[in-house]
């Protein structure tokens, strides 16, 4: 283990931020090990003293090791900047992240990716456009890439999980302080069967800044980013940045023009930073996958009950209303069409009564 | 000298035998009521008197006291006033009162001798009849109460004069002629509300009537302005009629609380109440320093309509957890301790967020995400496990609201109701108001067997749509009640497939 990977295992034990890691090793001359932190004086703006005497208290390779064993017991993998697990998309990025902590199979930072973000209210719109792209790319073995914030990003990892897709979920918080609260079973899941990872300690608390900073981090890991639905003020727009800088391959879905939810989606399109995506083949062929040219259309048996609704479906989302006028059907027989429908997968329904075909 | 009459007093909605005994000796004039009285029947003494005296009647300047057995229980009201009055004349060795003790007296008297209506007549009625007694005097204005219960004589009586000549035999006082229940609701029509008034919302329609069918709570999620209210409102038009025994029983609850419209004299549509949502706990479920009864019991029989539902105190919705599963409420308080029956059904109402307008048509949702799943998360589970449906509502479009299109009347609905709990009484014979909603695990067990089919649909459906465990026996209790509508003896997958399609609140889309 290097010098620089032991004081990288030290810092990680502190709740400190990128920057102030960043400003320690410069303070360090280029002679970075625990050994010379504990000998250096820092400016009391970098490092407050009683802080740094603290820092110091726990440099010992005794505390080292117990910290490590600690955080082997929570199931929590510390992967530093010269680890060869750490991620190579990451590795050459600016800003690139010091360490990450880890749950799940760390295999998955050398797949093919995608990162899916957009706002976390999305419209019933972009539940459908991302629910339907998602899948078609999970499909190919493709690691869907997001936060794990309300809107997009659940509708993302939780459409690529129902898929048998792999997912990776980064995280604005600490890995024991799943945010929001509701999606713990969430991210309980993508532990199992994807990876989650934050930069942050284990115990730390999301805050206002922490999102805008493991942005760079989806942007970073995945070779595409996919942006289904997203307003000027959505916090996507952090991640749109970093994609930029970093060259990689920016996907936009076009919306309504009134829309309020798409008005970033259609401006990135516009000014040309990001390519315009209307179906999966879009995303698959800059992955240099073929989708295959016979649509592996399911021909379902359906009642003639039932083709009344599809038909009526056609041609777009239809409320309950407007349903159970034209198609001509018994109340209670429509019900249950619906639900027989749904349960095969062949429409869906979304909130406020709305229902629409799945393919 | 010492009389005793009767009276009676009311504990929950029952009543008990009171009697008022009289004791009037020489020494200094004295009036003092023993036996646990509240005020109200502490100032009885000052109303006796005038009564008395404005009567024309005497009045002994002697000691007088008057003991309301037993003693031990706590009274209340202004309803022995006539009962003591008639015990003071009594009294006296002159008087031509007799057999004043074959009589029960139930009134509250004003200055002027006339007699005043009191509150809580039918229960109090109701329950004298079954300790054994048979002639009643009380107010005039109560007579409308009395009419109701056979096999007694009500001597309705206008002022205190009246009373005593009565007694004396002076005059005669035509009792009560006995009402046939079904006849009174016969006469009166329910009023206004139709379901045919109703355009569009033909699920919503669909889901309420099944929950009329089976006494299944509901909850309607949808913008501001979709309907919620007017759905609500007229779904006890398609509610079976009450019979006599629930009427008498809503009757009771309504005298008590003092709600009771005197004109008819008992209630015969089911009742409606809607508390506003600021309402405070105790006035949903009763209590107070008389244990008066609540929204809930108000309710009984009947719906309470809850709207904006997450609006409510959170303390306060939980309070409905014990009344919604047992249909009946215990209010201990330091005094007392009464149960009284809630057993009604629940009609909520919310919307889908904050401002109302998420997942509209037309209106854009101004609520963060956080807000929404906080708003949602109001109802806790507790709660809505004991809601068997979910149904989303939507706003009504233009078109829709000038259509002609002839919609389902309240009536015709109601035939179909009335068929399905025919079926149900004939299954649960042998409990009485006992339907689909309130099966246990065992009943269901029992009645709600699926076929092979349906039993793959349920698991398919589990997985497909993610339900939670908990809506497994409420969609098989819905089942049932759909199974019935359509006079069907098995629960067909087609019927679980309309069940599964009301529990829109388990499924995980809201996020």
């Amino acid at each position: 283990m290097t010098e620089f990977q032991k004081f990288l295992i030290f810092v990680s034990q502190f709740d400190l931020t990128y920057n102030k890691i960043n400003q320690i090793i410069e303070n360090l001359n280029g002679d970075v090990s625990i050994k010379r932190f504990c000998k250096t004086k820092f400016d009391e703006g970098i490092i407050s003293s009683d802080i740094f005497e603290f820092m110091k208290s726990k440099s010992s390779d005794i505390n080292i090791k117990n910290y490590l064993l600690n955080l082997e017991n929570q199931e929590i993998k510390l992967v530093t900047q010269d680890d060869d697990l750490y991620p190579k998309k990451l590795k050459n990025l600016p800003n690139n992240p010091f360490f990450l902590f880890c749950k799940g199979n760390l295999d998955l930072f050398n797949s093919q990716s995608l990162s899916v973000v957009g706002t976390r209210k999305p419209s019933n719109y972009g539940r459908i456009v991302t629910k339907k792209l998602v899948e078609a790319v999970s499909k190919k073995n493709i690691t869907i890439i997001s936060g794990l914030a309300y809107g997009i990003d659940s509708i993302a990892h939780k459409t690529c999980l129902e898929n048998g897709g792999k997912t990776i979920a980064v995280l604005g918080s600490g890995l024991n302080e799943i945010y929001p609260n509701e999606h713990m079973s969430l991210a309980k899941e993508i532990e199992n069967k994807g990876l989650i990872i934050s930069e942050y300690i284990p115990n730390k608390l999301a805050t206002r800044y922490t999102f805008p900073q493991r942005n760079r981090i989806i942007a970073g890991l995945g070779d595409g980013v996919l942006i289904t639905e997203a307003n000027f003020k959505s916090g996507t727009i952090h991640t749109k940045d970093f994609a930029l800088e970093y060259g990689k391959n920016i996907y936009s879905v076009p919306g309504n023009i009134y829309n309020e939810t798409s008005f970033l989606t259609n401006d990135i399109i516009k000014s040309g930073q990001a390519s315009c995506i209307t179906c999966a083949e879009d995303i698959l062929r800059d992955y240099n996958i073929e989708e295959e040219k016979v649509k592996n259309q399911i021909f379902f048996q359906l009642s003639l009950d039932e083709q009344k609704i599809v038909n009526l479906l056609e041609d777009g989302m239809k409320d309950l209303d407007f349903l159970t006028k034209n198609c001509d059907l018994n109340i209670n027989i429509f019900n249950s069409c619906l639900t027989t429908l749904e349960i095969r997968g062949i429409i869906c329904k979304l909130p406020g009564g709305y229902i629409v075909l799945n393919n | 000298m010492l009389s005793k009459v009767l009276s009676l007093g009311l504990k929950g909605i029952d009543g008990y035998k009171v009697d008022v005994e009289t004791d009037v000796s020489n020494g200094l004039p004295h009036f003092e009521v023993v036996g646990l009285a509240d005020t109200a029947i502490k100032e009885a003494k000052e109303r006796v008197r005038s009564a008395i005296k404005n009567s024309a009647l005497e009045y002994p300047t002697k000691r007088i006291t008057i003991n309301l057995a037993p003693a031990d229980v706590k009274k209340e009201g202004a309803l022995y006033d006539l009962a003591m009055a008639v015990s003071i004349l009594s009294c006296n060795k002159e008087s031509k009162i007799k057999n004043e003790k074959n009589f029960i007296f139930l009134g509250e008297l004003s200055f002027d001798g006339s007699v005043r209506k009191v509150k809580g007549v039918l229960p109090l009625l109701i329950s004298a009849r079954q300790l054994g007694y048979r002639n009643f005097i009380i107010p005039y204005d109560n007579q409308s109460e009395a009419r109701f219960i056979s096999d007694i004589n009500v001597y309705p009586v206008k002022n205190l004069i009246e009373t005593i000549k009565f007694l004396s035999g002076e005059i005669l006082i035509n009792p009560i002629t006995h009402c046939i229940f079904t006849e009174v609701v016969k006469e009166n029509k329910i009023d206004g509300l139709d379901f045919a008034n109703v355009k569009g919302q033909s699920v919503a329609k669909r889901a309420l009537e099944i929950a009329a069918a089976g006494g299944h709570n509901l909850i309607m999620i949808g913008p501001p302005g979709s309907g919620k209210s007017m759905l609500a409102k007229c779904f006890p038009t398609i509610l079976p009629d009450l019979t006599f025994e629930e009427a008498l029983e809503v009757t009771k609850i309504h005298s008590i609380a003092g709600e009771l419209d005197l004109k008819d004299g008992i209630i015969y549509k089911r009742p409606f109440r809607s508390p506003h949502h600021t309402a405070s706990t105790i006035s949903l479920t009763g209590g107070g320093l008389y244990s008066k009864p609540g929204e809930i019991s108000l309710a009984d029989n009947g719906v309470l309509f809850l709207d904006e539902f997450p609006e409510y105190d959170r303390h306060t919705i939980e309070t409905l957890r014990q009344p919604l599963e047992d249909g009946q409420i215990t209010i201990a308080r330091a005094n007392s301790t009464i149960t009284y029956p809630a057993n009604f059904t629940l009609i909520a109402s919310m919307n889908p967020c904050p401002c109302g307008n998420y997942g509209s048509k037309d209106r854009e949702c101004r609520c963060t995400a956080g807000q929404i799943s906080k708003y949602l998360s109001k109802l806790s589970g507790p709660i809505m496990d004991r809601i068997d449906i979910h149904i989303e509502v939507d706003n009504v479009t233009y078109e829709q609201l000038k259509s002609d299109d002839k919609e389902e009347s309240s009536k015709s609905i109601k035939e179909r109701v009335n068929k399905a709990r025919n079926i149900q009484n004939i299954r649960f014979s042998k409990d009485i108001n006992f339907c689909n909603a309130k099966m246990n695990v065992e009943q269901i067990k029992k009645y709600c067997q699926l076929d092979q089919q349906g039993d793959d649909l349920l698991k398919n459906a589990f997985e497909k749509l993610k339900l939670s465990a908990r809506a497994h026996d409420r969609i098989l209790r819905v089942a049932r009640t759909i199974a019935d509508l359509d006079g069907s003896e098995n629960i067909s997958p087609v019927h679980l497939a309309e069940a599964i399609s009301y529990r829109n609140l388990d499924r995980k889309y809201w996020n």
